[in-house]
């Protein structure tokens, strides 16, 4: 096999399963409030960008890792409390939410400019460094392409294994049904829906620390393409179904990155939009998705 | 406040002040500094841009987030028309007017087939694609070094026909462009379509109901926006002379979402003095300049909590949505509301075997029943029996497992909901679904939507013709409040009125949709007495027109003395079909309203 043909599969398998990952955080808020954080974007540069100031101040990478992981979880409730569930109970405009999640979005961008500036900072080699390699069979394989890999693969099953397996995982679902049902039947539905979007934003999160270990750098505007690759993922997979955000994530990347390669790199969200449309044109439920039923 | 409020949006609306503020401008203009007039283009561009907006969100409740992209198609498609290719403004403009509008509607193509927010995450992807094409594709738009020398007031190298047109001139042409959008948006906001957009805002349901489709309507918002968005930045084109990828990025979009927003959604003034104030600001205020975005980020984020209806909301009414050219026109004439009859009589509506299954939940199992003209059938039974869903099913919310709908000889199975409401098959809903912020007369008109063929040129055009057709349907509008009794509430907002006067306003504005078959879903639940009689009357006023009538309903005695027939179904299955006193004394019947004790006593 051409060995470039090859690097840029790795490379497309290794960040599709990254959108795989954003692509989960929006179905968590899908389901239980049917909407989505269009600010997820920021999300995703400020953990990476936490990451690189708490590492710079000298602590260890591990802890800044998750002390910027406790912000945006905190981030995330607060986007619930604050954007989504004000636009919810307003009866003007069906779609308050995008506006106001956008907002917060660009409201955390500015701030990160404002106060790290907009010039990108390098993102520190987490266990490999971008020159690491194996030799398989010949192939050179990015040690740190295969740690991406493997975290994002290891935290989709984590959490499929959390909403199949366990209660809080079985109340996403009812709540995703018929929350005024699950709310009557005593699941405590506020909590779970705040508990959404602060896994939502952590997985968003890791997603951001994930890209920028890959990229090597962080800026202000990171991210904000991710979640339209993310979104991308989603809907061709079929909006809500895990197997299919996994499926769609790695078709995204592949693709994108294999156009990247071979065409232009200016292609690559170029590419992601044509996908899309493609998608709502021939099949807008997606790979795995049911066609929704509409209640009158 | 309130009456500080009618007082202002009264001058607002008053051609001559209008007139006034237009020629002041025009004639003040000479005495302004070059950059002032500059600043002043701006304000403009930024206010058409904002109507863009205005149209998409507070008329038809869909959001762009990319409109920057809609913008810069305009401004791209001019800017080479007549720099590259030397045509002159009045071809390269247009151009970029109808490129634009293209692409939104190219754009919105899915609109009937998935969620807003869908479309809501597709212009922002259009958005940030646009931006990089802009940048990559040297050859057309000069890259990231942009494209700069095109005929602009700014560089004084624009020629209209062979005119030369300096700063001062182009703002003077700029603002009579800008007058004749207003002037635009205000018409079509106030004719069907402005109905229809609204209408598919507040519930696409019953927009479909009375005919009004969902996807193609949006669409078709999205088309008109892209149009206006591009004719703001054609115009922008040739105020500045450069145009590079930067000008039209992420922030653009971000910018005039914060207009729109701020202005309030809905008031076209509102729009208007924001454009003013977030021009100038940034002009004028450093500090504002430099925390631009973080400004931004906020209003966007909490606007909506802190001020949701706009400096428009805080200081103006409402927008309205009939011309009042046209109620003064309908005042005039007189209508029967006879004339709702059907053409050419009445047309029987056959379902056959209807079965309609959730799963493993058989809600409707063999249903079939014949709806006659000029005759009223009763659907009864206990809640869940499954009579919502037939109606749903006949008229076309559901597509049944099986069986068949025949009207007037065809089949009509499965057809999308607004061309069952078309063929003449209209419903009213359990709840009643009404569009909370239009006053009963605007609620009632809405359902002549299908009336009023005229082009939607001639509606924004508010050309003669147009207005005529409005008043005529008006007129029947006037007959129908009579009816219903609901003429002296006409102009009040249906939020502000009692449930039963909606249910009223409801059932009348299916009556406007000249319906063939009606079905009324438990019109009179909720109703006192006298309403009740008054529904009565209206029901027996739709029979003598020879409308066939489906009713649902639970009261015995309202329906006692009003239907032809009966049919009762139970857990999905017809346990009776024929008159009222035979009903009463059928086991069956009353088996499944006491429990199957009764019988047995």
């Amino acid at each position: 096999m051409d060995d470039f043909f090859f690097s840029l599969l790795l490379a497309g398998i290794s960040v599709g399963a990254v959108y795989a990952l954003i692509a989960l955080g929006l179905n968590l808020t899908f389901w239980t409030t049917k909407t989505l954080n269009f600010g997820q974007g920021s999300l995703m540069m400020l953990c990476a960008m936490l990451t690189v100031i708490i590492f710079s101040q000298g602590l260890a990478i591990t802890l800044a890792v998750v002390g910027s992981l406790v912000v945006v979880a905190a981030l995330g409730m607060f986007i619930e409390r604050w954007t989504v569930r004000p636009a919810l109970k307003s009866s003007g405009g069906s779609m308050g939410w995008v506006v106001s999640t956008l907002g917060f979005g660009i409201f955390l961008q500015g701030m990160a400019a404002k106060y790290f500036g907009s010039q990108a900072v390098a993102f520190p080699d987490v266990v490999f460094t971008a020159q690491d390699f194996v030799t398989v069979f010949g192939q050179y394989i990015s040690l740190q392409y295969l740690v991406v890999l493997a975290v994002a693969v290891a935290l989709i099953l984590a959490f499929e294994l959390f909403i199949r397996r366990t209660v809080w995982g079985q109340a996403v679902h009812a709540v995703s049904l018929d929350p005024e049902l699950a709310l009557v039947q005593g699941i405590p539905v506020r909590r779970l829906i705040l508990g959404s979007f602060m896994l939502s934003s952590v997985l968003a999160g890791v997603a951001g620390v994930l890209i920028a270990q890959i990229g090597g750098t962080v800026d202000p505007a990171f991210g904000f393409d991710l979640v339209l690759l993310g979104f991308v993922a989603a809907v061709l997979g079929g909006m809500g179904s895990s197997l299919g955000a996994l499926a769609g994530g790695l078709l995204v990347g592949v693709i994108s990155k294999l156009v990247g390669g071979y065409v232009s790199t200016a292609a690559e969200h170029g590419i992601a939009f044509a996908l899309l449309m493609l998608a709502l044109a021939v099949r807008p439920q997606g790979l795995f998705g049911r066609p929704e039923v509409s209640k009158a | 406040m309130n009456a500080l409020r009618s007082r202002l949006s009264a001058v607002v609306a008053d051609w001559r002040v209008q007139m006034a503020l237009v020629l002041a401008l025009l004639l003040a203009a000479p005495l302004l500094s070059p950059g002032t007039l500059q600043i002043a283009s701006f304000v403009l561009v930024a206010a058409i841009f904002a109507q863009s907006i205005n149209l998409l969100t507070g008329l038809a409740g869909q959001i762009s987030l990319g409109h920057a992209g809609f913008f810069g198609i305009g401004a791209y498609c001019t800017g080479i028309l007549v720099k590259t290719y030397g045509l002159d403004v009045t071809l390269g403009v247009p151009a970029a007017v109808l490129l634009a509008g293209l692409t939104g509607w190219l754009l919105s193509f899915p609109a009937n087939r998935v969620r807003d927010v869908y479309l809501a995450m597709m212009t922002l992807g259009f958005g940030m694609v646009f931006f990089e094409v802009v940048r990559e594709w040297n050859e057309l738009t000069g890259g990231t070094m942009g494209l700069p020398g095109v005929p602009s007031a700014a560089l004084r190298t624009l020629t209209i026909l062979g005119v030369k047109v300096d700063g001062l001139r182009y703002f003077q042409l700029v603002l009579l462009v800008t007058v004749g959008v207003i002037l635009l948006v205000r018409n079509l906001t106030q004719s069907r379509i402005g109905r229809a957009f609204y209408a598919i805002q507040v519930s696409e349901v019953a927009a479909g109901s009375i005919g009004i489709p969902a996807g193609r309507t949006k669409q078709l918002a999205y088309a008109l926006s892209g149009a206006l968005a591009g004719l703001a930045g054609a115009l922008y084109a040739h105020l500045v002379g450069y145009l590079g990828p930067e000008s039209f990025a992420l922030p653009r979009s971000i910018e005039v979402l914060v207009i729109a927003i701020v202005g309030g959604l809905g008031s076209i003034a509102g729009q208007v003095l924001s454009a003013v104030l977030f021009t100038f600001l940034p002009e004028r205020l450093q500090v504002f300049a430099e925390w631009q975005f973080i400004a931004y980020g906020l209003i966007l984020t909490f606007s909506l909590l802190v001020l949701p209806r706009g400096i428009g909301g805080l200081l103006f009414e409402p927008p309205r949505f009939i011309k009042p050219r046209a109620l003064t026109r309908a005042a005039r004439l007189r209508a029967d509301a006879t004339a709702l009859r059907p053409d050419g009589g009445g047309t029987a509506l056959e379902a056959k075997g209807i079965t309609m299954r959730f799963g493993g939940l058989v809600a409707v199992d063999d249903v079939s029943l014949r709806l006659e003209p000029g005759r009223i059938t009763a659907l009864i039974g206990p809640n869940g029996s499954g009579k919502s869903t037939f109606v749903n099913v006949v008229t076309g919310i559901y597509r049944p497992a099986a069986g068949q709908v025949r009207f007037g000889g065809r089949d009509i199975t499965g057809l999308p909901d607004h061309q069952m409401a078309t063929a003449g098959v209209v419903r009213t809903f359990q709840d009643p679904r009404l569009v909370l912020h239009f006053t009963v007369r605007e609620n009632l008109l809405l359902g002549a939507h299908r009336q009023l063929r005229h082009s939607g040129l001639a509606a924004t055009l508010a050309l003669p013709g147009a207005i005529a057709k409005e008043a005529a349907q008006l007129a029947l509008v006037e007959a129908v409040l009579a009816l219903s009794d609901l003429t002296e509430v006409a102009d009040r907002p249906i939020d502000t009125l009692p449930y039963g006067t909606r249910r009223m306003a409801e059932v009348g504005r299916a009556l406007l949709a000249r319906p063939r078959v009606i079905l009324l879903d438990e019109p009179a639940a909720g109703l006192s007495e006298t309403e009740m009689d008054r529904l009565a009357q209206l029901i027996r006023d739709m029979r003598a027109m020879g409308i066939a009538i489906l009713l649902i309903d639970h009261h015995m005695d309202f329906l006692a003395g009003l239907v032809d027939e009966v049919v009762v179904l139970d857990s999905g299955r017809m346990i009776y079909h024929g008159d009222i006193a035979g009903m009463r004394g059928d086991a069956q019947v009353i088996a499944a309203y006491l429990g199957d004790e009764a019988t047995h006593a």
